[in-house]
């Protein structure tokens, strides 16, 4: 019970951060219901874990920071809500994000953007800014937040976290509100690897009510290795270019150097279809976000705008005026890019390219490579404001995140240094569902590295 | 490749979305730059013999059986539903069918 | 009405058949029909945030049958794909079907057309998908209804090439179809209830012409005799139009059956662009030759072949074989009857006459059994009943059960084939008709009816009709 109100009490103190959309007192009366009801044999159990708002709970509103599902309340709840509270787990509130997990900041929401703990007018990075940031201030030793192109990976190198996008069809999709269905994933936030690998490992496994999940039990959990001998790194040239900020390829070198130290075998390798990266994946998660928002049209459940007049004026008024700008242009690039004359050469090429992205990662690590290693963001956490009304600019943020989005591989972003007293992270991309060699590689990295000195 | 104005009145009406008058010259502009943008994608020639992308998870379908056994609701339709009466949602009617 | 001879029609179908599962496609609601509104209902069949469809086996044995029953290539990968629009009953703004790469192609149906005789219809396609929810515009003032019940329910649509040429044509196609359906069971095929329906396209163009005319989709026909009705009126309104030297739009009619006419779908929107992409949210569906071939042999006998075997094997006329495969309880019934000792005229007779008319106003049920049917052809062959008390015996065992000789005893009808008493009752007749007997012996033979009749008058019809007239000759020669 004291332990359920002292998770709430430091939800309460970061308020400030406007990581969390549920309201203190909402949060504190269901803290202490969950408490009771707890599972004690749980492995999770007692542990606070926020969760990110596109993410379908039974307590507390899902909204995906948007309007159009205010005060929404979901009727039924995620499979992996379900396996949190089966771990004796907390669900610790709702989390701020981009609205239906569509940015790169957290600015997109409708209910205001999250800060960056540790610089107020910075970013805390998206879409799951609120999740990270909560990890990150002490707030919850870990969270749920979701990836379609970064949206896990990219806060948490801004904000000093530990961050890791599943395999995907690791975890269910069953409650995880659509984006790009094919590139969706939920992924976990935690202090430490071992935090947010925990997690995962709860929520991971087999799911019949999500026809793209792998019949798999959940991840077990490797052991600390003792060294890294024996374990190839690859360090993909496309991900280093010239133009590198010096102080983040500091970092990147240091972290490669302690591999080395600890016995791993680094090696340089080629992903050519890299730059088409982005632009791939600003084809494909569009596409499917247009016809996954469709059902957000005022009929069945959350808010109606009424435009006088027919249904087509209810549609168009509440889609117009529930969602934000940036989720309407999303609509209506992909709208375009499906639309009869066009689908050739948008949709049908970016499915191409990104079989020949998923096809560079195949070639490299059938060349004997274990484990890639990359900077996880070009820059440390931006100020907000700055990329907000240049979607393009917004969108290179993403450039070291997408491809393994795009390609369904595993990926695990920890911090590696600061830049100018910001943080900054590294990943590791795997194979997929071989999370665990992942995991080996960044406990012992996380080990060696000194994570809050500057590079 | 950029967009007029028309095409985004026409998308925008496809994707049943209210677009105001003062917003439309923006949202040209940025819809114009973000198309151009990802229209290098075109500039690659198409390669033949790729194969499709299947993203990991199962690659072939596996069925449900067929029994009545609905995934949980933990309450009606008529708790979330904005209008809903006697048992139906309810929605302006259709221009089509009005008198 | 304008004549047709100048013009010809050409007619392609779109038919939409509900599955006979007991869930939905891709979620497990119930999929049964008449439940009050939004009871059968789940996160994914009501499109609520973050659900996801998970297929239904059964589904894809059933629609998989269809396809081998209309000769159709059933290809081992197939793939769902979005059909993107919006309306209120379509609750995630997007259908599941199938587009590119359907389950079934390039089958066939043949049907007798009623001027061209034997007709090939080719099956261009035939894929999976689910059904939307009902819009009711009638309940609510200014207002529509809508019901999700049957959103989600599996369909497949059955779709042919423009290869009928008239709306009888369609129309018998149509009864084809529905009956080659119910034959393999996957479906109740009622179009009064919806889980059968029909869309078409229509076209005209002047007689000796190559080129395809404008075609209309002529939609909302709720019955086989509307769909003749319909493609009439939209025929006539096609020719009609080009006739005056008009052009024609090529558009959606929605039929009236109250007025007897089409009118165009208002509608400010251009035509559908459905944006079409494969589900991210399922795989590949993938069929083995194995799954195949047992939906192969689950395969009943079709109608066509039959009906062929009936003839040949029952000595039966094809209108008679026809009538007997109309439906496959019916054709299964009339083999029981004769499997159980009937003669297979007989059978066919009774079974085309009092088992069908009995059928008809008992919702098709078959209420008389086949060895009780069997007894009672026996007991008439052998002169216990006669067909008249047979046919009596067949009412009340159809209303009441029981076995036929019992309840020929109860109805007191039993025939009485004793000699001894008919006897009695042909001296009683031929005393009381001095003149008729002397009529007859001086040559006035066909009074010998008159006689009969008379004796089975006496003996309240139970005397055996044979044997009557057996004593009565012996009795009248001697």
């Amino acid at each position: 019970m004291s332990e359920a109100k002292a998770a709430a009490d430091r939800l309460v103190k970061a308020k400030r951060l406007n990581a969390l959309l549920t309201p203190p007192k909402e949060l504190r009366k269901s803290l202490a219901a969950q408490a009771a009801a707890a599972r004690p044999t749980g492995v999770l159990y007692g542990m606070p874990v926020a969760v990110k708002d596109n993410i379908c709970t039974l307590e507390f509103t899902t909204t995906c920071g948007s309007k159009i599902l205010e005060g929404y309340r979901s009727p039924y709840e995620a499979t992996v809500i379900t396996k949190l509270k089966a771990a004796g787990a907390l669900i610790a509130g709702k989390t701020n994000c981009d609205e239906f997990a569509m940015g790169s900041s957290t600015e997109h929401s409708a209910y205001g953007r999250a800060l960056h703990p540790l610089d107020k007018a910075r970013v805390p990075g998206g879409s799951s800014g609120g999740s990270a940031a909560l990890v990150a201030a002490g707030a919850v030793p870990a969270a749920l937040g979701s990836e379609t192109g970064g949206s896990v990976r990219q806060p948490a190198s801004f904000c000093g976290v530990v961050g890791i996008k599943p395999t995907y069809g690791r975890v269910s999709r069953y409650g995880l509100v659509a984006f790009g269905s094919s590139l969706d994933q939920i992924g976990v936030f935690g202090r430490s690897v071992h935090d947010a690998a925990r997690v995962l490992s709860v929520i991971s496994g087999r799911d019949p009510r999500d026809a793209t999940c792998e019949d798999r039990d959940p991840l077990r959990l490797p052991t600390v290795p003792e060294s890294l001998q024996g374990f190839v790194i690859g360090l993909p040239r496309e991900y280093f270019p010239a133009d590198l900020d010096p102080a983040v390829r500091r970092a990147c070198d240091r972290a490669v150097r302690l591999m080395k130290e600890l016995g791993a075998a680094v090696r340089e390798v080629s992903l050519p279809h890299t730059a088409y990266a982005v632009p791939t994946y600003y084809v494909i998660a569009p596409a499917e976000a247009s016809s996954n928002l469709a059902r957000y049209d005022g009929v069945r459940y959350g808010p109606r705008f009424n435009g006088a007049g027919d249904i087509r004026a209810l549609y168009r008024a509440t889609r117009g005026a529930g969602f934000g700008p940036e989720v309407r242009r999303r609509i209506l690039v992909g709208t375009y890019v499906l639309s009869a004359g066009y689908y050739d050469a948008y949709y049908g090429r970016a499915q191409q390219m990104r079989a020949l992205v998923a096809q560079d990662f195949r070639n490299a690590f059938d060349r004997g490579v274990d484990l890639l290693f990359t900077p996880t963001t070009p820059t440390p956490a931006f100020k907000a404001g700055e990329k907000v009304n240049d979607p393009v600019a917004m969108y290179l943020s993403d450039i070291f995140t997408v491809t393994a989005n795009l390609a369904g591989l595993p990926a695990l972003s920890l911090p590696i240094g600061r830049v100018k007293g910001l943080p900054i992270g590294g990943q590791f991309i795997g194979q997929a569902f071989l999370e665990d060699e992942m995991l080996e590689a960044a406990y012992a990295l996380e080990r060696a590295v000194p994570a809050t000195e500057e590079a | 490749m950029s967009v007029t104005r028309d095409d985004v009145l026409r998308i925008a009406r496809l994707a049943e979305l209210e677009v105001d008058e003062e917003g439309l010259p923006a949202l040209v502009d940025q819809m114009s730059r973000i198309l151009e943008y990802v229209a290098q994608l075109s500039a690659v020639p198409a390669s033949e013999g790729t194969k499709p992308f299947l993203p990991p998870g199962p690659d072939a379908i596996r069925f449900r059986p067929d029994e009545v056994r609905p995934w949980p609701l933990a309450a009606g339709p008529e708790t979330i539903a904005p209008a809903f009466k006697e048992g139906f949602f309810v929605v302006p009617k259709l221009e089509q069918f009005e008198e | 009405m304008p004549p047709a001879q100048a013009w010809e029609t050409i007619i392609g179908l779109e038919t939409h058949v509900q599955l006979r599962t007991v869930s939905k496609m891709f979620c497990g609601c119930s999929a049964a029909f008449g439940a009050a509104p939004n009871t059968h209902v789940c996160p994914v069949c009501l499109g609520l945030p973050g659900a996801l469809p998970v297929p239904n086996g059964e589904a894809l044995k059933l629609a998989v049958r269809a396809a081998l029953a209309l000769e159709c290539t059933v290809h081992a990968k197939s793939v769902f794909a979005r059909k993107n629009y919006f309306y209120p009953d379509l609750p995630k703004g997007y259908q599941i079907s199938q587009y590119e790469q359907p389950l079934a192609t390039n089958g066939s149906l043949s049907f007798l057309a009623p001027e061209r005789g034997l007709v090939t219809a080719t099956i261009v396609r035939l894929h999976v998908e689910e059904d939307a929810g009902k819009s009711l515009h009638d309940r609510f003032p200014k207002a529509t209804a809508v019901d999700l019940n049957r959103a989600g329910v599996p369909l497949i649509e059955i779709v042919t090439g423009p290869d009928f040429r008239s709306p009888q044509e369609a129309r018998a196609y149509l009864q084809t179809l529905k009956q080659v359906l119910e034959y393999i069971g996957i479906s109740d095929c009622d179009m009064e209830k919806g889980s059968l329906r029909v869309d078409a396209n229509v076209s005209v163009r002047r007689a000796g012409e190559s080129a395809l005319g404008t075609k209309t989709e002529v939609k909302n026909i709720n019955s086989f005799a509307y769909v003749e009705k319909a493609l009439g009126v939209e025929r006539d309104r096609q020719i009609a139009v080009l006739e005056a030297g008009g052009s024609l739009e090529q558009q959606t009619m929605l039929y009236d059956a109250k007025d007897n006419a089409v009118r165009p779908q208002r509608s400010k929107e251009e035509s559908h662009d459905y944006r079409y992409f494969p589900e991210p949210d399922l795989p590949p569906l993938v069929l083995t030759d194995e799954f195949v071939a047992e939906q192969q042999s689950l395969l009943p006998e079709l109608p066509g072949k039959k009906r062929d075997r009936f003839v040949a094997q029952y000595g039966l006329s094809r209108e008679h074989a026809a009538v007997l495969t109309a439906s496959r309880a019916v054709a299964d019934y009339y083999e029981s009857v004769v499997h159980a000792g009937a003669d297979q005229q007989t059978a066919a007779n009774w079974v085309m006459t009092e088992v069908l008319a009995d059928a008809k106003d008992h919702q098709e049920q078959l209420r008389v059994s086949a060895p009780a049917l069997s007894q009672l052809i026996a007991l008439v062959k052998g002169g216990t009943l006669s067909h008249q008390a047979a046919k009596r015996v067949f009412v009340e065992v159809a209303a009441r059960g029981g076995d036929p000789r019992t309840v020929a005893e109860s109805l007191g009808v039993i025939q009485v084939a004793d000699s001894g008493v008919v006897a009695g009752w042909v001296s009683d007749v031929l005393a009381a008709h001095p003149q008729e007997v002397a009529r007859y012996r001086n040559g006035e033979v066909k009074l010998l009816q008159f006689f009969v009749g008379q004796v089975m008058k006496a003996s309240r019809g139970k005397a055996d009709p044979k044997l009557a007239q057996k004593v009565l000759e012996e009795k009248l020669a001697a």
